[in-house]
């Protein structure tokens, strides 16, 4: 940038975050390693040595993970026929991709309750039509919390990805095809490298999302705690502060990881994307 | 016999025909150009040759064979798109590599064909880079080795040169019939540009509504247009619809409202009771002289307009058969309003359909 004087456009929002989230986030850091005045890394040995804590911690990337794949299966060849789409067709079908995310989570989980519930719509469904003779057990599941978060987030890459896919000229697929490769050549070596930012960037959102989402896991997921319900658990109701903060560290440090991860692959596939 | 045979194919979209019963054939060897306005149909035809588009009806031969169901993948022709469509993850060579390594070729023979192709479009060292970092040009040429590497039966282009700036259109499009011969590979090109067509090409196939109107060696085109809509395409831009036409030792003989016109016989395509005529405005002379001359047509009237060209004068002649538009060198120009004569030569009188 030629004129200097521009970065002072970043400076009411660079202020803001730093004021209201960088500080915060150091202080609850640095808060773990000091307990009663002096350095201490027992925090986190408490947490890591404790097989309930671990496998918290385990539902918890187990069923980001799988919410992040099954959002990738079924969103990539939504949003591809979407991006392919005339731009009316297109604006009507993403709204119609966005509904989800403008409904409140609290309603969300709740239509999903009926629907789910022993007594559901679900298993009501199944037990008439006698394809099962009692009722499943998905509510009060991570599968319960997996349907939830991936109605909740399937939108986020959806649009991420039409976002990327409608900027890959059409004439690319042909031009595959007319050296020689089949449409599922074409679309391995060329479609999928070329939507490789938009599938990071959603994949990254929805990882994200569902490792950090409280309400739908807490009503849907019962009993079976999340990682964020039990930092919830662990300051309003132990009221460790320590704890809890030890907790968001551990989720901060998973966050980065990811997008660490997630990157290192995107460049990997797409080295000029 | 034709290598490539289109025999009666249409295509339509939402029942809106684009080509209808059309027919094309096209000789081993050739450089063929499908020459038109926009909507003509000289893209949709490419893309069914190309495969990318499916018939209605009718065949598609290729080297005897019936190509109409083949898919494109399987046809090994080469396409080089108006956009260049270069993969933009790949380097150049990744590009050009694209269609050998799909056909299992060894990857030394890859390396070594890539390297002969790039030579070919004078782009060796390029190897690494990739098509962000390349001129419109060098895309192009890109875009062509990629198309040639595979050795592709046939060679297509659309509109290849219409994103480069003007002189390097000339260049490529010198190289374009150069690398043509050189391989002795059979190309179909559709520009909508003339001049373009009729310096490559060895056949020119103008179309209009989904129908060739002259498929004929550009020479031929350039000098007897079959059709008015040709004629007016390539710059004829004077027209006069006769009402008689008689024939007397291949001395043409036309009237109408009691002025006579001979033409001579002309190799043209346009049918034998064709009674238009279209000249170029080079052609017709702009003349004062009163006295009588026996081998040309004479119409007298009026300068209109007189604009200087640079080169040449350009009047607009009003007579009663109409406007007329003639280019001139003159040293002193005529002036609006002057009384005139216009000269036919009666050889530089087309007829067409």
């Amino acid at each position: 940038m030629k004129n200097k004087g521009m970065y002072l456009l970043l400076l009411p929002g660079v202020l803001f975050l730093t004021l209201f989230l960088v500080i915060p986030i150091v202080m609850t850091i640095a808060s773990t390693f000091y307990q009663e005045g002096s350095f201490t890394v027992q925090g986190y040995f408490t947490f890591l040595t404790d097989p309930y804590n671990l496998k918290i911690l385990w539902t918890t990337l187990r069923v980001s993970l799988v919410t992040t794949i099954v959002c990738i299966l079924l969103g990539f060849p939504a949003a591809y026929y979407i991006s392919k789409l005339g731009a009316r067709k297109k604006g009507i079908l993403l709204a119609l991709a966005i509904f989800p995310l403008l409904t409140s989570s609290v309603v969300r989980s709740f239509s999903w309750m009926i629907i789910l519930g022993k007594k559901g719509l679900l298993n009501s469904s199944l037990l008439s039509i006698g394809l099962i003779e009692k009722p499943l057990e998905i509510l009060y599941t991570p599968t319960a919390m997996m349907i939830g978060l991936i109605h909740l987030f399937l939108p986020l890459i959806i649009i991420t990805l039409v976002g990327v896919m409608e900027n890959i000229d059409p004439d690319l697929l042909k031009a595959a095809e007319s050296l020689g490769a089949s449409r599922f050549t074409a679309f391995r070596q060329v479609i999928l490298p070329l939507s490789m930012p938009g599938l990071i960037i959603g994949s990254i959102l929805v990882f994200v999302g569902s490792l950090t989402a409280y309400t739908t896991p807490a009503l849907l997921g019962g009993k079976q705690g999340v990682i964020s319900t039990f930092l919830y658990q662990n300051a309003i109701t132990l009221n460790d502060w320590h704890m809890a903060s030890v907790i968001a560290t551990i989720m901060i440090v998973i966050t980065f990881v990811v997008i660490g991860l997630m990157n290192k692959i995107a460049t990997k596939l797409n080295p000029k994307g | 016999m034709a290598l490539l045979t289109l025999e009666n194919v249409s295509v339509a979209y939402d029942n809106q025909y684009i080509l209808k019963d059309f027919n094309l054939n096209i000789e081993k060897g050739q450089l063929i150009s499908l020459l038109g306005p926009s909507g003509c149909g000289k893209t949709t035809t490419l893309r069914l040759i190309a495969g990318f588009l499916e018939a209605k009806d009718g065949r598609f031969l290729f080297d005897g064979k019936d190509y109409t169901r083949v898919p494109v993948n399987k046809r090994n022709f080469g396409f080089v798109f108006q956009s260049y469509a270069l993969f933009p993850h790949m380097s150049v060579f990744d590009n050009v590599a694209f269609g050998l390594r799909l056909r299992k070729v060894s990857e030394t023979e890859v390396k070594q064909r890539v390297e002969q192709i790039l030579d070919v479009v004078s782009l060796g060292g390029f190897e690494k880079r990739f098509p962000k970092e390349l001129s419109g040009g060098q895309r192009q040429r890109v875009a062509i080795a990629r198309a040639l590497v595979i050795q592709p039966d046939l060679l297509l282009f659309d509109e290849p040169l219409s994103n480069l700036d003007a002189n390097l259109r000339v260049n490529m499009r010198v190289e374009i019939r150069r690398i043509q011969q050189e391989l002795g590979i059979t190309t179909v090109y559709v520009s909508h540009d003339q001049e373009e067509c009729f310096s490559i090409s060895d056949r020119v196939a103008i179309m209009n509504k989904g129908v060739i109107e002259q498929l004929d060696d550009p020479a031929t085109i350039f000098k007897y247009p079959k059709t008015e809509f040709i004629a007016r395409f390539i710059g004829f831009n004077n027209f006069i619809t006769f009402g008689e036409r008689t024939e007397q030792d291949g001395e043409i003989e036309l009237r109408v409202g009691g002025h006579r016109f001979a033409a001579t016989h002309n190799p043209g395509t346009a049918n034998a009771n064709a009674k238009k005529c279209a000249m170029r405005p080079d052609d017709l002379i702009v003349t004062t002289e009163a006295q009588a001359d026996h081998e040309t047509n004479r119409l007298p009237g009026t300068v209109k307009i007189s604009t200087f060209l640079g080169r040449s004068y350009q009047y607009v002649v009003e007579t009663d058969l109409g406007d007329f538009t003639v280019n001139q060198e003159m040293e002193t120009p005529y002036k609006s309003g002057q009384t005139v004569h216009l000269l036919f030569p009666k050889d530089k009188m087309v007829l067409v359909d």
